[in-house]
């Protein structure tokens, strides 16, 4: 269907081969079934092939810039063309959401309601957090609060989260007060970013598979894109890991989105990874941050999980705790306590950057993502007392978190189904492939709603713009019971489901898989 | 050191000396000022310079100091400042010759070419400013984008005063020569009782849901008591559905949403003006949607039967005007009651509007968020949810939340009640950007929840504050005669100081508004309102006795130094007059005459404009 107005910058389209949305159902994949290959990327090839092979056909798997438009067309007389792909964001978006809502488990009322393992919340430290939440030094009432605020945040909490990123980024000096812009989660912080950084149309990088709403974030009011940096769960090359990141990815994908026409001004960096778990060491992170630095772009590091890493031995050093970053007016840095603190529903996310116009440009818009000055004075309370964060907090929210982890890390392995997970994060990012009678993200979806039907729910790799089909994320920071139960549903769906599958030879999920498998 | 002398920010908005700034204004057109800023900021660079030569050679002494030094820091705020409001006088200056002048065709057809060539210049402008607080590492370029640079330069340019204020408040005893901020709308009257409703130990409650993500739309709780206290209060015919209802942050993000998913970028929205502030903001900041002035007239006619009235036959023309401009509106904003008149729209009239908008298929947002506000009790106010049935249900959205109301505009909540399904889904994509703690959710359906309290205490103490506030005020105003317009709603009055300006335009507008804040006293002045006529001030009356009496007492001092200016500009105009008897003698002002005689055109000065 034609576009309605198109004079609108929205309806711009670009030639882009891959959208990293959502598809709707009936979508095929762009992607060539089953061919996993990373030809591309191949050094056996050499440079100049390499470059060629990103130009062929194969140029899907490196990059894709997403292009919310083009994939949205039926027009309501009473929204606007944003509008209507605005509410098509949430329509798809929330199928899984609004069926869980419908039906939610409940130990008592609905045992046969649907176990959510697809939210990434960190459900087992409710208890300390609501005592804590319910001291009597958390209840002042003060005229101040009720009053309009300084729309960075008030300066008693601002000043609060300085000296606590200082302390626990292990920031080499301490943290400005004036650096720091408090606003109403991370998700307002993406709107503002892209809003203040790029023009209409122009475009972000982000490593794939990602938290996948970043791409709704920067898009509402920002009408900002995002290209994808394909990344592989096959290891190549000199590659140690799967699913790695790596310079020649992040060049490769830049210049085949300039290629396009498509202006990059950024790239955005997720660390600990959502969802892999991953954690990128110094060494890796400050070869990120020098590619940035050669092209000119904003790095955006989203720290959300950096206090759940529960595996001591990892070893997470945030952006923050880096002497001499390589472009420090252009690195900004996301932190909340959604996940460190298990409170997604206090909206509660801040800023730090040493850009000052980057504050005051966010600051401006803080109008319309500002949280409760209650809510501040609490969160300022609560970053304060140190006590309780590092003796009670952090070492019983680790035990609980390490402690869920092995029980689902266990039962995964016992039944045959391969994963990744590092040891920080809330999930762990499973390996469903096998499961699929075709590596299509049709069946990946057929596979998510069976689990659904089951009555748990997870999240599919597609929504984090995975290239490959059969990856899901799964959940594990919630109560032992209902974990219990919702890995016995994973079970009884993956064993009915293997037998079908067990049908054409079967294939090892780290070799190289066939066109037609 | 001279330079530490004007890094104070205080200072900076209306420079050291006020009285010459203000000289500076009355004497010259705002491109003359522009130029004056200029000159002022290329000393203020020169200053910065030799501030940081001498940094470099402290350094030389102490090479691990990093970093800027305090007076450093202050000296980068006052050029920053200076930059952004040099945009924003470019910037006024244009829209305000697009809206309020007569209109230049040629101007307004171009309006996209000229908002982007205006964002080039910020954009320049920006850089110059980037460049220079850079100075030690010049290969940085600019790093906001074109929209980041007019969202920042906008935001100073238009809450530059209620900084200020932030940093110097008034307090009874520890900072008497604080501002006093009559310009913002916020209810300080009933702070006691709502600090005590809040403090009650039913407001702290904790539960596993309220830390979690909840339903976008604002917690299922919440929605259905305020769809109950809407039913009640708007008196719906029937029971409001829960469904119908969007909770944010805020009706700043109501709108700005509300904006987002009804109009594409460049579409409009039609307003009477003078309006409410912030929608202009809101409109434009993220939605990047226009608003369409339908202007109101102070002069009472036989088409006004009341001044600033809103008629269909001012919409009609209005909505002909833009599309004539090639506008496409999408809609129509009312507040009501009105803000900053204080007006309510009576029920026939509001129908009258309702079936304009209708006719020509246009979205009718009506805010209604100082529908508790009608302290006045012989005035009946309905809301437009009262209505027995809509002319288009469809596309009426209706704007309520507790800022006003209840004067906890720090708590941020705003709330959408729509009929049309798909608005109200379209809409939900927002609760992640304008999403509201779970724990203030909680608070707010525990304070709604509280019929008792509201009818019973809160209420009728409200409203008799605000009465006493309002009968202050108003015998204040009518005993030195000035002529204001109030009705009994709201928390400020509309008052006319046309009498003080001479000549009666803008920019007499704002010299007077910055004569208030050197005698620390922050009033609205109509342009913010889109006001079409200039002298307009709206005075927020909302506060506590004894800061309205010391309000009143600048107010007073300014207006008599104002009429004393005058006094002695007529005298030295007439004395002007008879020393340099000029041919050209419409060319009153020195700086013209200068002009002309340099260049030789005597005879031509009524043709070049001056």
């Amino acid at each position: 269907m034609p576009r309605p107005r198109p004079s609108s910058p929205y309806s711009a389209r670009s030639p882009s081969p891959m959208f990293t949305l959502p598809q709707k159902e009936s979508r095929k994949p762009t992607t060539c079934p089953g061919s996993v290959s990373t030809r591309g990327l191949h050094s056996i090839y050499g440079d100049g092939l390499e470059r060629e092979a990103a130009r062929k056909p194969d140029q899907k798997l490196l990059y894709g810039v997403g292009d919310p438009t083009a994939m949205f067309s039926s027009d309501s007389p009473h929204l606007s063309s944003r509008g209507s792909i605005i509410k098509w964001f949430w329509d798809s978006a929330e199928e899984g959401y609004r069926t869980y809502h419908m039906d939610e488990y409940d130990e008592d009322k609905n045992p046969g309601g649907i176990i959510n393992l697809g939210t990434s919340e960190n459900k087992l430290c409710f208890d300390l957090l609501s005592r804590r939440l319910s001291h009597s030094d958390m209840l002042r009432v003060e005229p101040s609060l009720l009053q309009y605020p300084d729309w960075r945040g008030h300066l008693f909490l601002r000043e609060e989260v300085a000296s606590f990123l200082s302390f626990y980024c292990k920031s080499p000096a301490p943290l400005k007060p004036e650096n720091v812009v408090v606003l109403n989660g991370c998700a307002s912080l993406f709107s503002a970013l892209a809003t203040v950084l790029c023009e209409v149309g122009e475009a972000f990088l982000i490593p794939a598979p990602y938290y996948g709403a970043i791409t709704q974030h920067v898009y509402l009011y920002g009408n900002v894109r995002l290209v994808c940096v394909y990344l592989d769960s096959e290891v190549t090359g000199l590659e140690t890991h799967p699913f790695q990141l790596t310079v020649d990815k992040l060049e490769m994908a830049l210049q085949g989105a300039i290629s396009e026409g498509v202006k990059v001004k950024g790239l955005i960096l997720i660390n600990p990874q959502n969802p892999l778990g991953d954690i990128y060491s110094p060494g890796e992170l400050r070869e990120y941050l020098e590619f940035a630095k050669r092209h000119a772009l904003h790095v955006m590091v989203d720290e959300v999980y950096m206090l759940s890493v529960f595996e001591e031995s990892v070893g997470y050093r945030s952006v923050l705790s880096l002497e001499g970053l390589p472009d420090p007016q252009k690195t900004h840095v996301m932190w909340a306590t959604s996940k460190d603190f298990g409170m997604s529903g206090l909206r509660f996310g801040t800023l730090y950057t040493e850009n000052q116009d980057v504050a005051t440009a966010v600051a401006s818009l803080c109008r319309y993502h500002g949280l409760s000055g209650f809510v501040q004075y609490q969160m300022a309370q609560l970053l304060r007392d140190r006590d309780w964060i590092n003796q009670v907090y952090l070492p019983e929210n680790h035990a609980r978190l390490k402690a869920a982890h092995t029980y689902v890390s266990e039962e995964l392995r016992a039944m045959g189904v391969p994963f990744l997970s590092h040891g920080a994060g809330f999930f762990i990012w499973v390996d469903l492939r096998k499961f699929l009678p075709e590596a299509t993200f049709e069946e990946e979806r057929l596979l998510w709603r069976r689990f659904l039907e089951n009555k748990v729910l997870l999240s599919f790799g597609k929504a984090f713009e995975c290239k490959e089909p059969g990856w899901f994320r799964l959940v594990f920071s919630d109560k032992a019971h209902r974990l219990r139960l919702g890995m016995q549903r994973i079970r009884q769906v993956l064993e009915g489901k293997s037998q079908v599958a067990e049908d054409p030879p079967s294939c090892q999920t780290q070799e190289p898989r066939g066109p037609h498998r | 050191m001279s330079i530490q002398s004007r890094s104070n920010p205080s200072d900076i908005p209306h420079m050291s000396d006020g009285q010459v700034w203000d000289q500076a204004f009355r004497n010259h057109s705002i491109h003359t000022c522009l130029m004056e800023m200029v000159l002022s900021l290329q000393q203020a660079v020169a200053d910065h310079i030799t501030q940081l030569a001498t940094r470099h050679q402290q350094q030389d002494l102490v090479p691990e100091e990093q970093g800027h030094n305090q007076p450093i820091w202050g000296q980068e705020a006052l050029l920053g400042r200076l930059m952004f409001q040099m945009v924003n006088h470019l910037q006024f200056g244009a829209t305000g010759g697009q809206k309020f002048q007569p209109p230049c065709p040629s101007e307004d057809s171009k309006g996209d070419v000229r908002s982007r060539e205006q964002a080039q210049v910020s954009k320049q402008i920006y850089k110059i400013f980037y460049q220079l607080t850079n100075f030690e590492d010049t290969s940085i370029n600019y790093v906001l984008s074109n929209r980041g640079v007019e969202t920042s330069a906008l935001y100073h340019g238009s809450f530059q005063d209620y900084n200020t204020y932030q940093g110097n408040k008034y307090h009874e005893d520890k900072n008497t020569l604080g501002f006093i901020n009559l310009g913002t709308s916020e209810n300080k009257l009933c702070t006691d009782l709502l600090t005590e409703r809040l403090s009650r130990s039913d407001m702290n409650y904790i539960d596993d849901d309220l830390l979690q993500y909840s339903d976008w739309r604002g917690q299922p709780f919440l929605r259905e008591e305020v769809a109950q206290f809407l039913t009640y209060y708007c008196k719906a015919p029937a029971p409001l559905d829960p469904e119908n209802v969007v909770v944010l942050n805020g009706c700043s993000s109501v709108f700005s949403a509300l904006a987002t998913v009804l109009c594409d970028p460049g579409e409009a929205f039609l307003v009477p003006t003078p309006t409410y502030s912030d929608f202009v903001f809101s409109a434009h900041l993220y939605a990047k949607v226009d608003l369409v002035p339908v202007d109101l007239e102070s002069q009472v006619s036989d088409a006004n039967t009341h001044p600033f009235q809103l008629t269909v036959d001012k919409l009609e023309q209005a909505l002909l005007n833009a599309k004539l401009e090639g506008k496409k509106v999408r809609g129509l904003v009312l507040i009501n009651p009105q803000n900053p008149l204080g007006h309510i729209y009576s029920q026939d009239s509001l129908m009258e509007y309702l079936e304009f908008a209708k006719k020509h298929s246009l979205h009718v947002i009506i805010d209604e968020i100082y529908m508790l506000s009608v302290f006045d009790e012989s005035i009946t106010f309905r809301s437009v949810l009262s209505m027995e049935s809509l002319p288009d249900p469809n596309k009426t959205h209706m704007i309520w939340g507790t800022s006003k109301d209840f004067g906890i505009s720090g708590f941020r909540f705003g709330t959408l009640y729509t009929h049309n399904k798909e608005v109200a889904l379209a809409m939900s994509s927002f609760g992640y950007l304008h999403g509201i703690s779970g724990i203030t959710q909680y608070k707010l359906h525990r304070l709604l929840q509280d019929r008792e309290w509201i009818d019973n205490v809160y209420l009728p103490t409200n409203h008799s504050r605000l009465q006493e506030a309002h009968r202050f005020i108003t015998n204040e105003l009518k005993s030195s005669k000035i002529p204001f317009l109030s009705h009994g709603s709201g928390l400020y009055v509309w008052i006319s100081l046309r009498k003080y300006l001479d000549p009666c335009t803008f920019e007499e507008e704002l010299l007077l508004h910055r004569r208030f804040l050197d005698k620390k006293l922050i009033l609205s002045c109509g342009k913010t309102f889109m006001c079409k006529e200039p002298g307009w001030f709206r005075l927020v009356f909302a506060a506590t006795p004894l800061l309205l009496k010391h309000a009143m007492q600048r107010f007073y001092t300014v207006l008599v130094e104002q009429e004393q200016d005058w006094v002695v500009k007529q005298l030295e105009d007439a004395i002007n007059q008879e020393v340099e008897d000029l041919p050209a003698s419409d060319a009153s002002q020195s700086y013209s005459r200068e002009v002309i005689l340099t260049s030789g055109l005597e005879g031509c000065c009524s043709d070049l404009g001056l």
